[in-house]
């Protein structure tokens, strides 16, 4: 089979974005009270729920503790009716610890976790609908509960994800663009030291290939930090407004 | 931007129906793409023109089914929606078995999407053009026609009809594409094959080694037979695929499965010659070979259809043939390919024309394929027709040089004069001055792209060899439209009497030709040599800046060597003092040359280079003494000279670029040939008494060089033809997808050979001419500019390279066989001499032999039993006669057994034949050979007869129209003497043969020594490995 035409002669992509657009991101926060802090992303199709618990005291083993440190415990899960064909996902598996490892390593990066000593912090990120760019959803999404929870950060993460198409860097794929187009770059940005958190990249991609796609990436990451600080600000707003103050 | 979902329905191989949820972002503004745009479109690139009268907006029903009528030239500033792109991608990729299935809305509501497009374009135009919309929904068409003013819904016949009345081609393709679809609905329900299996079923059958899958089915002959080619580890030979049932619908080039049938139903390949008409005959029994791996096809997984050339039989016949007159069966042109059903009103204005056809579809149901008419081609039978029959079936497509190819190349004119550039200057070695370059190469040739160069070094012991090629990539870049272009053309087109160049006429003759007196750039080789022992000491590769001094010819040279007083034309105006000087210095070039040359020979020799065509050719003129009167014997050593020189740049270029690339560089090998295809040759041979040793080229090459027969110097030609017949095809590969040991040239016995030196005419040239910059860049340190093609591109180049090889040289033959043809056409063969010829016999078949007639070098085959099983029987006195009898073969000979008592024929018998046309209407002409005597003493005496006279009559038409004869004098002189070698790095036959055919046909040239001239000349060009 011939495959899909990712991006046209024109210059549009599958879905009708020029090869610099993102999809269209829309994200709440505070939606759950019961937890620390929680938070609602949509970046186009790929639907993601975080949930922040924490900081206290370290459950299950002693051992784990550090003592300068908080331990930053990060579980991913998929719903089963995330995908097309509803599947049974069981917890633990090779592709959901690999997501929770990825997650761990970027917050680690990010939450200034030593102001919590011998405590412990959890992220808990579930894919409600899935469409291409799962980790960057999941990303954002942990960043925005995590600021809800009042744990303090060095930055908003952010993160996108890159493909190379036809000598031309895509942002933010969707599951066509990630299935189709054979290279994909999962980058997670602190926007404002323009520090990398994670990098991550599984097919090949030529040396020469690879700057201008993570130049893209971060370009999308950047904007993707505006419009979470857009969100953030304007729930401070509606907060501050119910409290009156 | 609007955020919208759409819901596709995807089948999944195992599991049905996907529901998949696609997101889709609606853009507030489209650039139009329309140079008359009156907003502020953001238009790059191409853009509709704004000089025509309306602009085109098809539905999508209309592209998908009448694309082809959209893809006319004329039709100009046509907007294919995004609806009807995606329409024609989903149901194309259906039609084709993916896995793709989209449900549709409402087929109304497809129409709307367009007719808003459409007055889209229309208002954002502020109406500056009247915007058609076509569909073949008649409802849209009264829904919508008079909505908006200036927006224009009419169905396709008519639009057709009202804007375009003089392409009457277009609405003949929309009228004949209409009725296949209409026919595509009722279609009858008898099952005439049995169903191909599914694609599952197949792979899995191919894997657990039930089914084989086969490369390419080739069919042998045109009823009943057809034989495959098997790539199975238990099987090693092909797989035969016997009648059309067990064919199943497969056409010739098909990627098909094919089961085995039980052993007990393998049946073996004929032999007997197979008549060229339709009726050929079952055989069975003692016809046939050993039975061989017989099979059926029960799958076909990939359809190559292509577009064939058909012809319409006479309306008479159309008419008996069926009630319904509207669809006729046609006649494709190539014998392979069965029959095609289409439908047409225009049967009547179409007969006996030739037309090509388009394939469609096969069903289970009908016995013929269906397909529709695309383009006719012309009246059978004339000229023109048959040049483009023959383009097109060999799949060449060569048109004009567009504009846009045009537009990249530079000026040459007198007002506007091309110059050396500064820049380059500086960059290239310049041997303008320190350099006596100068070009050897046939007369009035234009696209000289060699140059050779030779002086002695200042210190004496060393002599520097030079060969300077056209460079002909500074002209072209990579990815240039017009290197593009010659990409898809890969080599010149050499027909027997035009050519199709592969680069446009500027650079092919005149800035790349290394013209003589004016500054050119090239690429060179130099070698500085032991002035003693020859051997290399040094070589340069670079870009260099030469100017040639003489542009020589190679019957000037060679009488410069031998010391013959000649005028050269370059030194005409010079005084006598300074003439003789410098005619001296061009003679000690010559001469050096020719040293080295012969030097490069030998060592080549020693290597087991093998020499086949070359001999051949010469030996026919040893054998035609009746023309040595005007035509010298020997060929001039000049040359070989001037090959082996190319050979010897050739050779250096292919070891730089394979050590410097050892992954992605273009060579070109010859593999040694496969042992069993020289048993023929072994048998042939040993009828004479000769031993031929194959196992290697040089012993192959000495054992051909013993076969001589003293009395009958055919015998040795006919071996070595034989040989070449047995050779497989040299081919260019990329280094990276071949072991190291395959890169070995067995006829030239080189183990590194490419093609660097003619860039001009092939394109394999200007790929190594990069790789050898590249190489160069390199080596001085610097990073070449442009990337080079990884290997798995560059060998897909190389495939494509060799196909269009293969069907130039195709194409080449069969005009060629074609103007042999109309030839013989006008001559009665019953009366006419030159209808009669000696014909020698190389092989046997089980109802005929295969002759080879010397003097028009032709090959053909001879029947000694016709259809009403009578045999050639012999009277006393030699002569032939039909009469009811049987034959038998033998490994040596062939024998008719008659009332008259039996008769052999034997390998290598001289006998006389009689040639005449069979004229076909569907396919070529075919020259029909029919034995009238298996004695030579009347015929030969006749002959010499004849070529006394003939040549009596050639002095006088020397005499009378000194020019034009003159010139076909030399065409004779020269044609034949070419070499193998030669021929390839000969640089334009097009134009001399054309003038030769030309001659054949206005003055269907009357007199016989041209004619013989003529047949060495194709001879000499049939050929080429």
């Amino acid at each position: 089979m011939a495959g899909l035409e990712l991006l046209s002669d024109q210059g549009y992509r599958l879905d009708g974005r020029k090869p610099s657009e993102l999809r269209k991101v829309q994200a709440r926060m505070g939606i759950f009270t019961r937890a620390d802090g929680s938070a609602y992303i949509e970046q186009g199709n790929t639907k993601a729920l975080a949930v922040v618990y924490g900081p206290h005291e370290v459950r299950g083993s002693r051992s784990k503790t550090l003592h300068d440190r908080a331990v930053i415990n990060c579980q991913y899960s998929m719903a089963t009716f995330s995908t097309a064909e509803r599947k049974r996902r069981p917890h633990g598996d090779r592709k959901s610890s690999e997501m929770s490892l990825h997650l761990k390593q970027t917050f680690e990066a990010a939450i200034l976790t030593q102001l919590y000593p011998r405590s412990q912090i959890d992220i808990y990120v579930k894919i409600l609908q899935s469409d291409g760019g799962n980790y960057s959803a999941c990303v954002n999404a942990a960043t925005l509960a995590v600021i809800d929870a009042g744990i303090p950060i060095r930055d908003y993460v952010c993160a996108c994800s890159a493909g190379f198409v036809e000598d031309t860097p895509l942002v933010d794929l969707c599951h066509a663009e990630e299935t189709g187009s054979g290279t994909a770059v999962a980058l997670a940005l602190l926007p404002r030291g323009g520090q990398i958190a994670l990098l991550q990249m599984d097919a090949r991609l030529h040396q020469d290939h690879l700057d201008p796609v993570m130049e893209a990436a971060m370009t999308a990451c950047r904007s993707l930090g505006q419009v979470l600080d857009g969100v953030v600000r304007q729930h401070l707003q509606e907060v501050s407004i119910l409290t009156g103050e | 931007m609007l955020k919208t979902e759409k819901v596709v329905v995807l089948r999944n191989s195992r599991r049905g129906h996907v529901r998949v949820v696609r997101e889709l972002y609606l853009r507030e503004q489209v650039p139009c793409f329309s140079s008359l745009c009156q907003g502020h479109c953001s238009n790059e690139g191409k853009v509709l023109p704004g000089d025509i009268t309306h602009y085109v907006v098809p539905d999508a029903g209309v592209v998908r089914d009448f694309l082809e009528v959209l893809e006319f030239q004329e039709l100009r500033g046509i907007v294919f929606t995004q609806t009807a792109c995606q329409v024609v991608q989903h149901t194309r990729g259906r039609r084709y078995g993916s896995l793709l299935v989209q449900r549709w809305q409402n087929k109304c509501n497809k129409n709307v999407c367009v007719y808003r497009a459409a007055v889209w374009y229309h208002d954002h135009l502020a109406g500056l053009k009247p915007v058609v919309m076509i569909t073949e929904d008649q409802h849209a068409v009264a829904e919508y026609n008079r909505l908006t003013s200036g927006v224009y819904v009419i169905s396709t016949q008519e639009y057709l009809q009202s804007f375009w009345p003089d392409l009457q081609a277009a609405q003949e393709l929309y009228i004949s594409i209409a009725q296949v679809l209409q026919e595509r609905e009722s279609e009858g329900q008898e099952r005439e094959y049995a169903e191909h299996l599914p694609a599952e079923v197949l792979e899995a059958g191919i894997k657990s080694g039930r089914y084989i899958k086969v490369c390419d089915l080739f069919v042998i002959a045109a009823k009943h037979l057809c034989s495959v080619s098997a790539c199975h580890w238990k099987l090693s030979s092909d797989v035969l695929v016997w009648g059309m049932k067990q064919r199943n619908r497969a056409v010739h080039g098909d990627l098909v499965v094919v089961e085995l049938l039980p052993r007990g139903e393998w049946k073996g390949r004929t032999i007997a010659l197979t008549e060229a008409e339709t009726g050929v005959e079952e055989r069975t029994g003692e016809e046939q070979s050993q039975p061989m791996p017989t099979g059926r096809v029960v799958g076909i997984l990939q359809r190559n259809w292509r577009d064939y050339v058909v012809t319409f039989p006479p309306w008479e016949e159309v008419q008996s043939q069926s009630r319904n007159s509207q669809r006729i069966l046609v006649i494709p042109w190539d014998r392979r390919i069965p029959k095609i059903r289409i439908s047409t009103q225009q049967a009547e204005a179409l007969q006996e024309h030739r037309v090509i056809v388009r394939l469609d579809s096969w069903d289970s149901t009908s016995l013929y394929p269906n397909g529709h008419c695309v383009k006719v081609l012309g009246k059978s039978g004339e000229l023109e027709t048959e040049i483009q029959t023959i383009l097109m079936e060999n799949s060449i497509h060569v048109l004009p040089f567009s504009e846009a190819q045009l537009r990249e190349m530079l000026l040459n004119s007198k007002e506007n004069l091309w110059t050396v550039e500064a820049g380059e200057v500086a960059e290239r070695r310049d041997l303008r001055t320190t350099h006596l370059v100068f070009s050897i190469d046939p007369q009035g040739c234009e696209d000289v792209d060699d140059a050779l160069s030779v002086r002695i070094l200042p210190e004496g012991v060393r002599l520097e060899l030079g060969v300077h090629i056209a460079d002909v990539t500074h002209f072209v870049r990579a990815g240039s439209l017009t290197d593009l272009e010659a990409r898809s053309r890969a080599t010149t087109y050499y027909l027997a009497d035009r050519r199709y160049d592969m680069l446009p006429a500027v650079l092919s003759a005149d800035l790349c030709s290394l013209l003589g007196n004016v500054d050119r750039y090239a690429m060179s080789v130099l070698w500085e040599l032991d002035a003693k022992s020859l051997a290399v000491c040094k070589v340069w590769f670079g870009r260099t800046l030469i100017r040639s001094s003489y542009q020589l010819c190679y019957e000037l040279a060679q009488s410069l060597l031998n010391n013959e007083s000649v005028e050269v034309p370059e030194l005409a105006q010079l005084g006598e003092v300074d003439k003789k000087k410098r005619l001296k210095e061009l003679k000690t070039a010559l001469e050096q040359l020719t040293k080295v040359a012969r030097y490069l020979r030998t060592q080549r020799d020693r290597g087991g280079a093998l020499e086949l065509e070359g001999v051949e050719v010469r030996a026919q003129l040893d054998a035609e003494k009746n023309i040595t009167a005007l035509v010298p014997k020997q060929p001039l050593e000049i040359h070989e000279t001037v090959a082996e020189c190319m050979i010897y740049a050739n050779h250096w270029v292919a070891r730089k670029i394979q050590e410097t690339f050892p992954q992605q560089a273009l060579l070109r090998h010859h593999p040694p040939p496969c042992q069993e295809h020289f048993s023929q040759l072994m048998d042939s041979a040993k009828a004479r008494g000769f031993d031929i040793d194959s196992c290697s080229n040089k012993a192959l090459a000495d054992s051909l060089d013993r076969a001589v027969d003293p009395h009958d110097p055919l015998v040795n030609r006919l071996l070595r033809m034989m040989a070449t017949q047995a050779m497989s095809n040299a081919q260019y590969f990329s280094t990276g997808s071949c072991p190291l040991e395959q890169y070995y040239h067995y006829g030239l016995a080189l183990k590194h050979y490419t093609h660097f030196t003619s860039p001009i005419r092939r394109y394999a040239d200007i790929i190594v001419h990069r790789l050898l910059t590249a190489a160069i860049k390199l080596d001085k340190g610097m990073e070449p500019n442009e990337t080079l093609a990884s290997n798995k591109e560059l060998e897909e180049i190389a495939q494509h390279i060799n196909n269009k090889n293969r069907a130039a040289q195709q194409a080449q033959k069969q005009s060629i066989e074609l103007f042999q043809c109309l030839y013989f056409k006008d001559k009665d063969p019953l009366t006419d001499q030159r209808c009669v010829a000696e014909a020698i016999i190389y092989a046997m078949r089980a109802n005929g032999i295969l002759v080879f007639i010397p003097r028009y070098g032709m090959k053909g085959p001879v029947y000694l039993k016709n259809r009403e099983n009578q045999v050639v029987s012999l009277r006393n006195d030699g002569s032939c006669e039909w009469q009811a009898g049987m034959l038998q073969r033998y490994p040596d000979r062939i024998c008719t057994i008659t009332s008259n008592g039996i008769h052999a024929f034997s390998l290598f018998d001289h006998i006389t034949v009689r040639i005449s046309v069979q004229a076909l209407r569907c396919h070529p002409d075919s020259l029909c050979l029919e034995v009238i005597s298996d004695r030579l003493q009347e015929v030969a005496k006749l002959e010499s007869l004849a070529a006394g006279k003939g040549r009596l009559e050639l002095v006088q038409e020397v005499v009378r129209q000194a020019e034009a004869a003159s010139q076909q004098v030399e065409e004779q002189e020269r044609v034949p003497q070419l070499s193998k070698e030669e021929r390839e790095y000969q640089q334009s036959k097009g134009p001399n043969l054309y003038c030769l055919l030309q001659e054949v046909r206005e003055l269907a040239l009357l007199d016989l020594s041209v004619c013989q001239g003529l047949g060495l000349g194709l001879q000499a060009c049939i050929k080429s490995v």
